[in-house]
């Protein structure tokens, strides 16, 4: 076999990192975001991370984590660094199963009560909101579960994520094809507007969502977040070890009203995480209550 | 490689395969180089097209280019630096780069994720199912196939003469036409045809040949998988492919039985078609996650369904009494060194990565899981020339090979 390549091509491209390099990075990201990286990852990692040390003209991890920790542009870097250690696989309507059974008997239950006690108002909140496929779906599904009602409602969801950009781009509200892949028809032209860039969402789903950036890990933070009757943080955990996955749960509970659910994504479970929730079984899907 | 027409033929292309009348008869081998005098026959047999490899101008700077970081991206997971990952990464170069050359496109990112799967529905919720239980639902749903313990009543009783295994093969129609096409097929190379089973017993041996009547009726099991999460030929073509390696790898090694390789390497991933029946979504969400996160596959379901396909294939084949040493190494496969006596898992563990890094060129779509250093010592081989040695003769058999069961 004649080879087009030549047999100097290195499979090597990235910076090297050490294994003490390495702890120390996993440390402060850990530290920073609570996702942990696991040491298999080591070459995952220098691989991502050598197109940002060339970027920055630096050559060694040892500067780039010193940049980090010391550098005036520190705090932007930051933003930087959470973007290249998580993904952001997402799309509306993702997992409908999950979705159908949130809105017949979570979100009902939940409205049924608030008309009891007379008080229109709804809090959900949504961690880890990515690009914003997510509390927008939440946004559509409250206006096709509560119709021309909705106008008497005071509704809240708040999207958070730890990634500036996918807070800027959330905010935006604009989205390719690729984002309606699990999408009904009817609903993307009822919710979107077609613009030059893709599919815009319209100003009625748009007004009931508030974005900003927000670190699970930061616990003040998430203590300022409004509490909430319902909690949706879906592929997210994944990302945690199971401090951190504990942790963030807990601040979970915390923020719940009473009676209020926690959902998470569809693989994700509170096993060995939580014992404080009441699984509640669905068809398609587990909501975690908080008795009260 | 590619297809060019025949008036597209032109002195000084060299074969990528061999060239067949439509007779069958072999007019030039592979890596002839193609004289003009040559096309005059060519023409008179009937030959249309031919295999020929790409020469380097059919391809410009940029496309080099691309193909580099295309495949450069399947080995973000391993070690640079390690010799068998560099030469894999060789071999995945050419041989995308000659599969370009031959019209195929790189895929694109879109293409590369997987399609909507919302329909699907898993039995097992999050956190109800252990590998057990999930294995315990599907053997209590669905049977083996009775040839599948009749072969093994006959493979462990030490008194049945070849003449029984001989019979016992020859009452499934289709398994014994399967045995007889890959007998003939160049996983064995015998240099005459075998007619009957009872001639491949004797030329291949009573305890392989049952050993190879057992994995392919493990096989037949599964049929019901949704085509819209993986494709069932792709699936067996990449488990084949690792029987293969792992069997040519094993015929490197002084005293082990090659055949049993090319079953645990067609088994190996038996797992996963559990998973498949018992969790296609939460599969699908494995499968999404291990390309966005350019991880293997094995870590992915680790991190979507706290399990992976090995633990499955252990309860699994527990379950069928599969013969132990095959069971190691299917469920010791990605991590060998785990296993007392390293060096059988270890061969199915290189085989695999491999696999991976041939299908590169076909659309593969998951990173080299890579291959643990210490078990690539056990082995004592050189990744220079030993991988691409393989590869070639894996060429040579893959398609004939694959008819075999498809």
């Amino acid at each position: 076999m004649g080879s087009l390549f030549s047999s100097s091509i290195s499979l090597r491209k990235s910076v090297r990192i050490t294994d003490e390099e390495f702890v120390q990075l996993r440390d402060f990201i850990y530290e920073k975001s609570g996702i942990f990286v696991d040491v298999k990852r080591k070459y995952l990692f220098e691989s991502r991370f050598s197109k940002r040390l060339n970027e920055l003209g630096l050559s060694s991890f040892a500067d780039y984590i010193k940049y980090l920790k010391f550098d005036m542009k520190k705090t932007a870097e930051l933003t930087t660094l959470f973007e290249m250690v998580t993904t952001n696989e997402t799309s509306f309507c993702r997992d409908m199963k999950q979705l159908t059974a949130f809105q017949e008997n979570v979100l009902k239950e939940k409205i049924d009560e608030q008309r009891k006690t007379g008080k229109l108002e709804l809090n959900i909140w949504s961690a880890g909101c990515s690009s914003g496929e997510e509390p927008y779906t939440l946004a559509i599904l409250l206006h096709e579960t509560l119709k021309m009602e909705l106008s008497r409602w005071k509704i809240t969801i708040t999207a958070v994520d730890l990634s500036d950009a996918m807070i800027k781009k959330a905010q935006a509200g604009v989205y390719g094809d690729y984002a309606f892949k699990t999408t009904p028809e009817e609903i993307k032209t009822k919710y979107f507007k077609k613009d030059p860039e893709g599919w815009k969402v319209k100003p009625e789903v748009q007004r009931l969502v508030k974005f900003q950036q927000m670190n699970l890990n930061d616990t003040v933070s998430l203590k300022r977040i409004a509490r909430s009757n319902i909690v949706f943080c879906r592929n997210v955990i994944i990302y945690f070890d199971e401090a951190m996955k504990k942790k963030v749960v807990g601040s979970f509970y915390d923020n719940l009203m009473p009676g209020g659910y926690l959902m998470l994504g569809h693989s994700e479970t509170l096993h060995k995480i939580s014992q404080t929730f009441k699984p509640v079984y669905h068809p398609g899907t587990i909501a975690y209550k908080k008795e009260g | 490689m590619g297809i060019k027409r025949l008036d597209e033929l032109t002195a000084g292309m060299v074969l990528a395969s061999d060239l067949v009348a439509g007779d069958g008869r072999l007019l030039f081998k592979a890596g002839t180089e193609l004289e003009s005098r040559h096309m005059e026959l060519l023409k008179r047999v009937g030959i249309v097209e031919a295999d020929v490899e790409a020469e380097a101008c059919e391809l410009s700077d940029s496309m080099i280019v691309d193909i580099e970081d295309y495949v450069r991206d399947f080995f973000l997971y391993v070690n640079p630096d390690f010799d068998p990952a560099i030469q894999m990464f060789h071999i995945a170069l050419d041989l995308t780069g000659n599969a370009v050359a031959g019209g195929w496109c790189l895929p694109s990112i879109e293409e590369r994720r997987a399609s909507d799967v919302e329909h699907l529905e898993d039995i097992f919720l999050k956190g109800m199912g252990t590998p057990e239980t999930i294995v315990k639902h599907e053997t209590e749903l669905t049977s083996f196939p009775d040839i599948y313990f009749r072969i093994k009543e006959v493979l462990e009783d030490e008194s049945a003469s070849a003449n029984q295994i001989a019979k016992v093969v020859s009452t499934d129609m289709s398994l014994a036409a399967k045995l007889i096409k890959l007998v003939n097929s160049p996983l064995y190379g015998f240099p005459q045809t075998i007619d009957s089973i009872s001639r491949a017993v004797a030329l291949v041996g009573a305890k392989e040949l049952s050993t190879l009547a057992l994995g392919i009726s493990a096989i037949n099991y599964f049929k019901d998988i949704p085509s819209e999460l993986v494709d069932m030929k792709t699936f067996w073509r990449h488990s084949i492919t690792c029987g293969i390696f792992a069997k040519i790898i094993a015929g490197t090694q002084t005293g082990l039985s090659p055949e049993r390789f090319f079953i645990a390497g067609l088994l190996h991933d038996v797992g996963r078609l559990i998973m498949f029946k018992k969790l296609p979504y939460a599969s699908t969400e494995a499968m999404l996650f291990a390309r966005e996160n350019s991880i293997p596959l094995i870590e992915a379901e680790r991190s979507v369904m706290d399990f992976c396909h090995t633990d499955i294939s252990a309860p699994l084949l527990e379950s069928w009494k599969f013969p132990e040493g095959l069971s190691n190494m299917i469920n010791f496969h990605h991590n060998p060194m785990e296993f007392p006596n390293p060096l059988e898992p270890t061969i199915v563990h290189v085989a695999d990565n491999l696999t991976n890094a041939v299908e590169i060129c076909q659309g593969g779509m998951y990173v080299l899981p890579g291959i643990d250093e210490e078990a690539w010592e056990i082995l004592g081989i050189k990744a220079e020339p030993t991988l691409r040695e393989a590869v070639e003769q894996y060429q040579e058999q893959i398609d004939i090979i694959m008819s075999a069961f498809f």
